[in-house]
């Protein structure tokens, strides 16, 4: 009954370019009007599992499945899915509307029946009367705008989308997000989203798969990936993390920076190293007297909602961000609450348990 | 001891470029501001004055006047009527072929629509030869590409006349296709001395002129455009002429231009691949200043081909409003 639900399957992709693995044994499945985000640094593969899904690669080894159906060795132009491109890539030769009508007239559609879905993309993006206008009159945005609904037009099944704000400014970017994800939910169509910007993947998924290294780390919903990181990568690459090398001293009982801390994690073993992860919001600044662990206020920055303090407890020291400034110089105490300790296996021990 | 020695002409250009810098320099330092750039291009404004403007103008002065210095139509009549003494001289020159000219008594315009009609088929080859090419080279998943880039840049280090002869060689009839023929045991083939071989000749020279403004652009496309036209249902087909083709018109309009102009005006590989049995306006006009000495038919006949041509580069960029191509017109 669980594969039915799946649109697309990546079964055991792999894909080498001159001898350098891009892709290592990558399984992913997505499911129908999802909005699903791969999520890594730059060179972890995330746009190159896109472009198989686009049918702009071709996998070394592994099969694409779309609706059960192998669609591996499939061209770009045979596929349900449409994308809108990193640069957009308009064509400069075209004007907005034949930009946009360009799927249909290949497609044989009838001329009325073009115009009509032209003007309601047009409408769709909010770019009523830009027809006539050549693409490169357009601003960022509005050509974003134009290359979301050339691909949209064509009613596809799925739209990639590769990094498709990346250049435009803060605001605009995140009221791009807001749209994008409004018009994914309206048209009901699935979305593929590849980014670097951990923020965007959380705003906008059902479900974010984090990548490094051509391989993934974590599939899951943008709540479970930023409160439970798999591991110490994850958790470093999304949001902002303390990243401490720890000891578990028995269940339920780990030891970091010079003292034990309770936590709620266990099965890894007594005296087993790890690696401990605490979020910045969740170290409390507290009387000196009554914190686990004491602390001088190394620097304080002024963050906006928030302030940044680095906090020397001696063997560490801790980011922490609080809405209530503490002066620079000014003894501490911290306190952490057992279930924001995230204990996971050591990164270097799992890649070595991999090779 | 190395000489050092320079035409006159090379230390007025220096001269020039010297002063142009000077001047610069001294305006640019009394006006405390920032440097004019047109001054840079003061030699070769000099340049430009002395060895093509006033040639035009001379050329335009001896086409309306006779061999006295009086003003007269005369020399463009001369075109139209080839009963003239002079072209009946090399009429003769010619034989058989400049016979069949005297009879029908147009041998500068039949040269002329000869020419351009040379001219068109050259380019006609080299575009639809050399855009396949230029694909070829451009084509990013093709590892031969920068092979063929230099295979093409090879030949033309070679010098333009040696590369003609080259073809002699190759074509006449002691040459080496037909001494490898006859070995077959194959009667030799007439290869040299007629339009074909010409024919040959000009798109063998003048193809790379063809290839690479197309590769340049092509090159410089971004490849996402091909894949973006294939994201919304193209084959490679469509992309080619939905995308591609319509991109890179900038690219065979300079081609073009840069093969039709010389093309129109070679007269070197018809004297030798076409043996004298051909002629082209080139010749012509080079028999005219260097055979007969006379200069005012000669002129009138290059302020001719010189019209013809501005036409063509200007009905040429009609096709190209954003003038990447030709600049001359």
């Amino acid at each position: 009954m669980m594969e039915q639900e799946h649109l697309i399957d990546l079964k055991d992709i792999s894909k080498d370019f001159d001898g350098t693995t891009v892709l290592n044994h990558i399984n992913l499945y997505v499911r129908k009007k999802e909005f699903i985000t791969l999520l890594g640094p730059s060179g972890c593969g995330k746009t190159t599992t896109l472009r198989i899904i686009g049918g702009f690669e071709y996998p070394t080894t592994g099969t694409v499945y779309f609706e059960g159906k192998d669609i591996t060795s499939l061209p770009p132009y045979k596929r349900r899915v449409n994308t809108v491109f990193q640069k957009y890539a308009l064509f400069p030769h075209l004007n907005v509307q034949d930009n946009i009508a360009f799927g249909l007239k290949i497609a044989k559609t009838p001329r009325d029946e073009i115009k009509k879905r032209v003007d309601r993309m047009l409408d769709l993006v909010n770019l009523n009367g830009y027809g006539k206008r050549k693409v490169d009159q357009l601003s960022g945005g509005q050509q974003q705008r134009i290359a979301i609904a050339r691909a949209l037009v064509n009613e596809p099944e799925v739209l990639l989308l590769d990094e498709p704000l990346g250049a435009l400014d803060l605001k605009l970017r995140k009221e791009m997000q807001l749209e994008l994800k409004s018009m994914q939910q309206r048209l009901g169509i699935t979305f593929i989203y590849v980014t670097h910007d951990q923020e965007e993947a959380l705003t906008m998924s059902d479900t974010v798969v984090v990548m490094n290294d051509g391989k993934i780390l974590q599939i899951g919903d943008p709540k479970r990936i930023y409160d439970e990181p798999a591991n110490a990568f994850v958790a470093d690459f999304i949001g902002e993390s303390n990243i401490l090398r720890g000891t578990m001293v028995h269940d339920e009982l780990v030891h970091f920076s010079g003292f034990d801390f309770p936590c709620v994690d266990s099965g890894f073993g007594d005296n087993a190293p790890v690696d401990v992860v605490i979020r910045p919001e969740d170290i409390m600044i507290v009387g000196e007297d009554i914190g686990q662990i004491r602390g001088v206020i190394k620097s304080v920055l002024f963050k906006g909602v928030h302030y940044e303090m680095m906090v020397d407890c001696g063997e560490t020291t801790f980011k922490v961000h609080s809405t209530i400034m503490q002066p620079q110089g000014s003894h501490v105490g911290l306190t952490i609450v057992p279930y924001n300790i995230h204990i996971m296996k050591p990164m270097a021990e799992e890649a070595h348990a991999d090779a | 001891m190395l000489d050092l020695s320079l035409p006159w002409w090379g230390w007025l250009l220096m001269g020039a470029g010297l002063v142009g810098f000077i001047a610069m320099l001294v305006v640019s330092i009394r006006r405390n501001q920032g440097v004019k750039r047109s001054l840079f291009a003061s030699p070769y404004t000099l340049w430009m004055i002395i060895f093509t403007v006033l040639p035009v103008i001379l050329i335009g002065y001896y086409a309306f006047t006779d061999m006295n210095g009086n003003f007269t139509l005369d020399n463009f009549r001369n075109f139209w009527d080839s009963n003239y003494e002079s072209n009946k001289v090399i009429m003769q020159a010619m034989g058989e072929a400049g016979a069949a000219y005297v009879s029908r008594g147009t041998v500068n315009v039949d040269t002329l629509v000869y020419s351009l009609w040379m001219a068109f088929k050259c380019t006609a080859i080299c575009l639809i030869a050399g855009y396949p090419a230029a694909l070829f080279m451009a084509d990013r998943n093709m590892k031969l590409g920068p092979t063929l880039v230099v295979l093409f840049i090879i030949p033309m280090w070679m010098n333009f006349l040696l590369r003609t002869i080259a073809w002699m060689s190759l074509l006449e009839d002691s040459g080496l296709i037909n001494s490898f023929l006859r070995k077959l045991g194959f009667d030799g083939v007439q290869l040299m001395y007629n339009s074909n071989a010409v024919l040959l000749g000009m798109v063998y020279n003048f193809l790379p002129f063809m290839v690479f403004p197309i590769y340049t652009v092509l090159n410089k496309m971004d490849f996402r455009l091909s894949e973006a036209a294939a994201d919304l249902g193209c084959n490679s087909w469509q992309t080619l002429y939905k995308v591609v083709m319509p991109l890179s018109i900038p690219g065979v309009i300079s081609g073009i231009t840069m093969v039709f102009m010389p093309s129109v005006t070679t007269f070197f590989i018809p004297r030798m691949l076409g043996g004298g049995n051909t002629m082209m306006f080139g010749d012509l006009i080079e028999s005219k200043f260097l055979v007969e000495g006379n200069w005012n038919v000669g002129s009138a006949l290059s302020l001719i081909m010189m019209v013809l041509i501005l036409i063509s580069l200007s009905i040429l960029r009609k096709a190209d409003p954003n003038g990447e191509g030709g600049g001359i017109a």
